[in-house]
């Protein structure tokens, strides 16, 4: 009897499976492990976290690492994935013509025009002229009420806007009920003497008048041809709660299209494309170029850089004397991005047009049979590099319960999304798609506009619930959950992600349902289109409908919606597709080393 | 005592006067009524008492220049949150958050500085 080890070196884990082959040709699986994998795929390192993983999966069946007589690796595919973002669009304010953001509470309700005047300079005020009045933080909101009930009497004085967060206390002591804006964190920058409109919306509402254009002319007294100037002002002020509209006579809000830079494609034929022109543009191009040999992009752009990246981190760890990176794929998917308008007063946001972007680089081969030796001298146990990755991962998940030839396999991972299709006469076609996990990674933290990477991973990754009292929170799909031990005040009123034993607080004040919105939204961007677009490259005759079984498997296959998002896309096409259950026990992990010892039988 | 108004009670023992407005100022500020009573005993004992007073469920206690804010049904002593000495943005931000706790919405920050306003 011998013992046989597989190994998968992944891009995030390494996994082995163990299993023992009788004289007689019987065959049995044993155990299994999975480890980080140590240093970039395919690279020396690797060995550390393959000894560790082989290590465990032998404690399992309490035979020591020397028993083993043989280890198959597997022939990694030579691809890496990177990702990048360009904004296309930026909003500028001239001349600081208007706020418009959500105060938590401004006070009162209703619209007014007036000229902007400062509290210190009120005594300079004329009777018989409607004034909006704007108070910095220096007076106390006691101040602010007493200086204008004693001004009240002789002047007409028709709003407020405040630096703090006082609206409700000034509006408390005021004589008179006026609109009050608060929170307006720039307010040095707010001119005087110009005429202005102030609107704040009744509670549960957004504003009406300045989200108007024609709303806007009746406040401010425009014509024609100012009323068509305003529209862009008013647009940006839909859905708030709180604006203040300034006349300014070259004020403006205007929207700049940025230079992004272009996009190469090397194909059969040569084909250009401006980032700006949005993504469907560029997948189409894409697919006019045909078949890709290259892709770059213009320098010391987002993406040119984030390519040019890709291609040395493949450069450095291929073969020697194997130069040749190419990047043969990328995936393009618009984006809007939460931006700070430049020239803001109350630090408000503009969503810009962007596009992201997911590209691949593959190599000839990388230096998979280094590892092979290396593993060979440390163990003492013959090391071979057999069967290419995506073979592998096809013939191990026909031990998915309910599979047949031919069988179809999408390997989705961080960095790119794999397709194999496994024939009746054991053919096998393959390709490899960039745009995978960290793409929709990406994307989260883009549109939600989140100050770090690390939780828009988490959110991709658990689901989520909001802290509705000390005791009990809402999970995201409208049920409750209790608990005995009241939850840590600061987790009060927020978002949570429940990772695993613990709970993650999203520092960012975003209602639960955008959140939600946004996840679904990324990960049917990237993997739905993805999982199409792969499965038509290797299709019989590029047909969809000739593939009867789909086999999730891979590290986004174990995400809690992926898999459901693609059984349910892929119906329409009449495929049986689901998450793979590797030998009826592993989930959809372990295909490529279940594989890799599956072909050691059909080898001999 | 009988407690028929939707308030955020506040029991005093000898209070700051300074602070205590600025607490009133914080949670006026969020749209939410409160009351001031002055009741015995130590801080924890003032902050559980009026949390469990008020029809809210949030309350807080104030023993001089100490001060605690506490919500109905946590254990006496295990305070929300503790002041002792404070600033007055952050009393200010105690008493917000004595309002969001009611509201569900949630905490300012009242311990570190960048939560900090130029009062």
């Amino acid at each position: 009897m011998k013992l046989i080890a597989g190994v998968d070196i992944g891009n995030s884990t390494t996994e082995v499976c163990i299993g023992s082959v009788g004289e007689d040709g019987s065959f049995h699986f044993l155990s299994s492990a999975s480890r980080i994998t140590t240093g970039t795929k395919g690279t020396l390192p690797n060995v550390h976290g393959i000894k560790a993983a082989l290590q465990e999966a032998m404690d399992h069946i309490r035979q020591p690492l020397e028993a083993l007589d043989l280890v198959r690796l597997n022939e990694a595919a030579p691809v890496i994935g990177d990702t990048a973002m360009e904004t296309i669009t930026e909003t500028i304010i001239t001349e600081s013509s208007m706020i418009g953001h959500n105060p938590s509470t401004p006070a009162g309700a209703g619209e007014a025009a007036g000229y902007l005047i400062h509290l210190e300079n009120i005594w300079k005020g004329k009777p018989d002229v409607p004034y909006i009045v704007v108070a910095s933080n220096k007076f106390s909101y006691e101040e602010v009420a007493a200086r204008l009930n004693q001004h009240i009497p002789e002047l007409d004085i028709r709003g407020l806007i405040l630096q703090a967060d006082e609206a409700v206390l000034v509006e408390n002591r005021l004589n008179r009920q006026i609109p009050i804006i608060d929170e307006v964190r720039h307010i040095e920058r707010v001119p005087e003497e110009k005429l202005a409109a102030i609107e704040v919306a009744l509670p549960g509402t957004g504003i009406r008048m300045l989200s108007n254009p024609y709303g806007i002319a009746t406040l401010l007294g425009l014509d024609a041809e100012e009323t068509k100037a305003v529209t862009p002002i008013a647009k940006s002020l839909i859905g708030k709660r709180s604006a203040v509209v300034i006349r300014t006579p070259n004020g403006n809000i205007r929207e700049n299209v940025l230079p992004a830079g272009e996009i190469n494609f090397h194909g059969t034929q040569e084909i250009r494309v401006n980032i700006d022109t949005g993504a469907d543009t560029i997948m189409d191009s894409l697919h006019k170029a045909g078949e890709i040999r290259d892709i770059d992009g213009q320098q010391n752009t987002n993406v040119g850089n984030m390519l040019n990246r890709i291609k040395k981190s493949m450069t450095d760890v291929a073969a020697e004397g194997d130069h040749e990176a190419r990047i043969t794929d990328i995936l393009a998917v618009d984006t809007m991005a939460p931006v700070e308008i430049s020239g803001s007063l109350a630090g408000e946001t503009c969503m810009e047009k962007a596009v992201g972007i997911a590209a691949m680089v593959k190599t000839k081969h990388l230096p998979m049979q280094k590892i092979a030796e290396k593993l060979e001298q440390e163990l003492h146990i013959k090391a071979v590099v057999a069967g290419v990755e995506a073979v592998m991962a096809a013939l191990g998940s026909l031990t998915t319960p309910g599979t047949r030839l031919p069988l179809a396999i999408l390997d989705m991972g961080g960095g790119s999304t794999d397709a194999a299709v496994l024939g009746t006469d054991g053919s096998v076609r393959t390709t490899h798609q960039a745009g995978a996990g960290e793409l929709v990674t990406m994307l989260i933290q883009t549109e939600l506009g989140l100050g770090s990477r690390t939780t828009a991973e988490q959110i991709k990754k658990y689901p989520m619930g909001k802290v509705e009292s000390l005791f009990h929170m809402r999970l995201e799909n409208g049920s409750m959950q209790f608990f005995e031990e009241s939850i840590d005040p600061r987790y009060y009123g927020h978002v949570v992600l429940l990772a695993p034993g613990e709970m993650l607080k999203v520092e960012e004040d975003i209602p639960m349902e955008k959140i939600l919105e946004v996840r679904r939204e990324a990960k049917r961007k990237v993997f739905v289109r993805n999982a199409v677009r792969a499965l038509e490259k290797v299709a019989p005759d590029h047909d969809l409908r000739k593939i009867p079984n789909v086999v999730l498997v891979g590290g986004s296959a174990e995400d809690f919606e992926i898999p459901e998002m693609l059984t349910d896309a892929l119906a329409e096409y009449r495929i049986v597709c689901g998450r793979g259950n590797i030998r009826g026990t592993e989930g959809p992990r372990n295909a490529v080393a279940t594989g890799l010892l599956m072909s050691y039988l059909s080898n001999k | 005592m009988i407690i028929n108004k939707p308030t955020v009670i506040i029991y005093t023992r000898d209070p700051d006067e300074d602070l205590l407005r600025e607490i009133c100022a914080g949670i006026e500020e969020e749209g939410v009524l409160y009351e001031i009573h002055s009741g015995k005993g130590d801080m924890d004992t003032l902050a559980y008492e009026a949390a469990k007073d008020s029809m809210l469920g949030s309350g807080i206690g104030m023993d001089g220049r100490r001060i605690a804010m506490q919500m109905a049904r946590l254990p006496k002593g295990k305070n929300v949150f503790e002041l002792n000495a404070p600033r007055f943005w952050q009393c200010r931000n105690l008493g917000s958050n004595s309002a969001r706790a009611v509201k569900k919405m949630p905490f300012k920050p009242i311990y570190t500085e960048n939560g900090e306003m130029s009062l």
